[in-house]
């Protein structure tokens, strides 16, 4: 294992996110079986009580969570120069067992736990806890992701030995690699792109639709995740080679580094914030009719919709203008 | 307006100094009355005071509020009836400023802060126009004859005047219900005779009177409507006054 503090802060982080989800799950459970407001009950009491110090500490658990997968990406970044062959956080992640299943998992654990802070916010606008076995549940499906996260986080960085000779992000994500990350690299440039504008296009109208009429959250929060995913695979498929004016280098994590403006924090962290209130919007959608959150919930919808757009918004500005102003033209 | 079912309070539950102040009471404090929870110290009237105005949250029971309406809180039961106990900290606030006034029988008044301050104190979490606040305090402090004292600081008043100032801070809010703890406590016959009147002014005026004394000079006043007795956190007794 190599001890270097984000490796430590990072461990350190998982052991304790995994074990506040491991507490608030048992309490979730009791939550589950137990819960019923028209009750005066000793239990129900308690539990109205401490749901107060549950949820707070999961928020900070999740919110942790959420900046952590950047720190991931950073610090796989940062070690790189310590392993023959690596350029970049792409060969750090393969230099040892577990790296990209821990960088996925933490991708749909971050979305999740997105999801559940939109979920546990909306449940404090409602006088009677509207979303309290909604969040709850959804906790209880969160929580094993995050338990195995925190073990494949462990096994991957205490598996990491500095002498180990790695493939460098050129190799593995080229387009005759194979797999997912060559599947994408691979992935016509024209097509990619004609997805990704229609993914967003479809998205801004979905999103001018709801703020219009409240009509189509369920459409907004669907397509809120296609342009997520859209998104992440045109970084990969002709983002990149933009941006590296470097047509045969598809490497979603190159620039992320300061030669290139540290643009990828930018890229993931609109298409995260977009993803999340996207999805969170979606997310609330069935709970709209529910009298105490009558009030609250259209307002906060529209904020989310509000803010995804401006994610995916300029998200696609700098993609433009990356794209627009780069030195590389490729042929039809 | 306040219907009080089988609440208990127990402090430091399940431990081996576990204390139970309020032990399944239940009570109804009706509308536009003064009633009068009596009892020795340590007979659970303060817990209960503290429960009712939503100052702390019962272990068992639960507490019901009619005709009352607050900002983003619509009256969810069908009988009008609010469940205040369930509430979540934020709901429990709004309704603990808008519908409560509370005078302690400590006053609590803030040490080093003007008189007129004191008064204005509940009313800043509201947001309202600072002129129109400083003019209503200004009001109630003329109609307790406490003008002159306006600008000094709370610490130079006589008890009686704290009092006073610690009654026009209850009624910067304008609110529904008056809740006050032992409020002859510190005072003479003669000022405690001066409290129930004015208290007698506020029924007049439809405000609901909450009030927690073992002073006989409150609870067999002719102002009283019903009295509750209080003992060892039960209630043993409910006559009318």
């Amino acid at each position: 294992m190599i001890q270097q503090p984000g490796v430590l802060a990072l461990l350190a982080a998982s052991a304790l996110v995994a074990a506040f989800l491991a507490l608030a799950a048992g309490f979730g459970l009791r939550i589950l079986r137990r819960w019923d407001l028209r009750s005066g009950s000793d239990l129900q009491l308690a539990l109205e009580r401490e749901t107060y110090l549950v949820s707070t500490l999961v928020a900070f658990a999740l919110a942790a969570e959420v900046v952590s997968l950047f720190l991931f990406v950073f610090t796989a970044d940062g070690l790189h120069g310590r392993f023959a062959g690596a350029m970049c956080a792409a060969g750090t992640l393969n230099a040892a067992p577990g790296g990209y299943a821990t960088l996925l998992l933490k991708v749909a654990d971050c979305l999740l736990a997105g999801v559940w802070l939109v979920l546990n916010h909306a449940d404090t606008r409602g006088y009677d806890y509207p979303l309290i076995r909604v969040k709850y549940a959804l906790l209880l499906v969160l929580a094993p992701l995050v338990w195995v996260e925190a073990f494949l986080a462990f096994r991957y960085f205490t598996g990491l030995k500095a002498e180990v000779i790695t493939s460098c992000c050129g190799s593995l994500f080229s387009q005759g690699q194979g797999g997912l990350a060559g599947d994408l690299a691979a992935w016509p440039e024209r097509t990619a792109m004609a997805v990704l504008a229609a993914v967003l296009a479809a998205l801004f109208v979905a999103g001018g639709v709801f703020l219009r009429t409240r009509r189509g959250a369920y459409a907004f929060g669907l397509l809120s995740g296609l342009a997520f995913l859209a998104g992440a695979g045109s970084l990969v498929s002709f983002v990149s080679v933009y941006i590296y004016e470097l047509p045969t280098h598809h490497c979603p994590f190159c620039f992320i580094q300061a030669e290139y403006g540290h643009v990828g924090y930018l890229l993931y962290g609109t298409l995260l914030g977009g993803g999340i209130a996207g999805l969170g919007t979606g997310a609330l959608t069935p709970f709209r009719h529910r009298a105490s959150l009558a009030a609250a919930l259209p307002a906060l919808q529209r904020r989310l919709v509000l803010a995804a757009l401006l994610c995916f918004g300029l998200f696609a500005l700098v993609v433009a203008y990356r794209v627009g102003t780069s030195s590389l033209r490729l042929g039809p | 307006m306040i219907e009080v079912a089988n609440v208990t309070k127990t402090y430091h539950a399940g431990r081996p100094n576990a204390y139970t102040a309020v032990d399944g009471v239940s009570l109804a404090v009706e509308r536009g009355k003064l009633t009068v929870l009596k009892g020795p110290s340590g007979s659970g009237k303060t817990t209960l005071l503290s429960l009712v105005g939503c100052m702390a949250r019962p272990s068992s029971g639960r507490i019901h509020l009619r005709g009352v309406r607050t900002a983003g809180l619509p009256v969810p039961e069908a009988d009008g009836a609010l469940e205040i106990t369930s509430l979540p900290e934020r709901f429990l606030t709004e309704i603990r400023r808008a519908t409560f006034g509370f005078i302690f029988q400590h006053f609590n008044l803030i040490k080093g802060v003007s008189t007129l301050e004191n008064v204005m104190l509940p009313a800043y979490p509201l947001g309202g126009d600072p002129a129109a606040l400083r003019r209503r305090a200004g009001e109630l402090l003329e109609r307790f004859g406490l003008s002159r004292h306006a600008r000094e600081p709370i610490d130079r008043l006589s008890g009686g005047e704290m009092q006073r100032v610690a009654i026009a801070r209850a009624l910067v809010n304008d609110p529904a219900v008056i809740i006050a703890d032992e409020p002859t406590a510190h005072l003479d016959s003669h000022l405690s005779e001066a409290f129930m009147a004015l208290m007698g002014t506020f029924k007049e005026g439809g405000r609901t009177l909450l009030i927690a004394s073992h002073d006989p000079l409150v609870y067999d006043s002719p102002l009283v409507d019903a009295t509750h007795e209080l003992r060892d956190g039960r209630l043993c007794a409910k006559a009318p006054a």
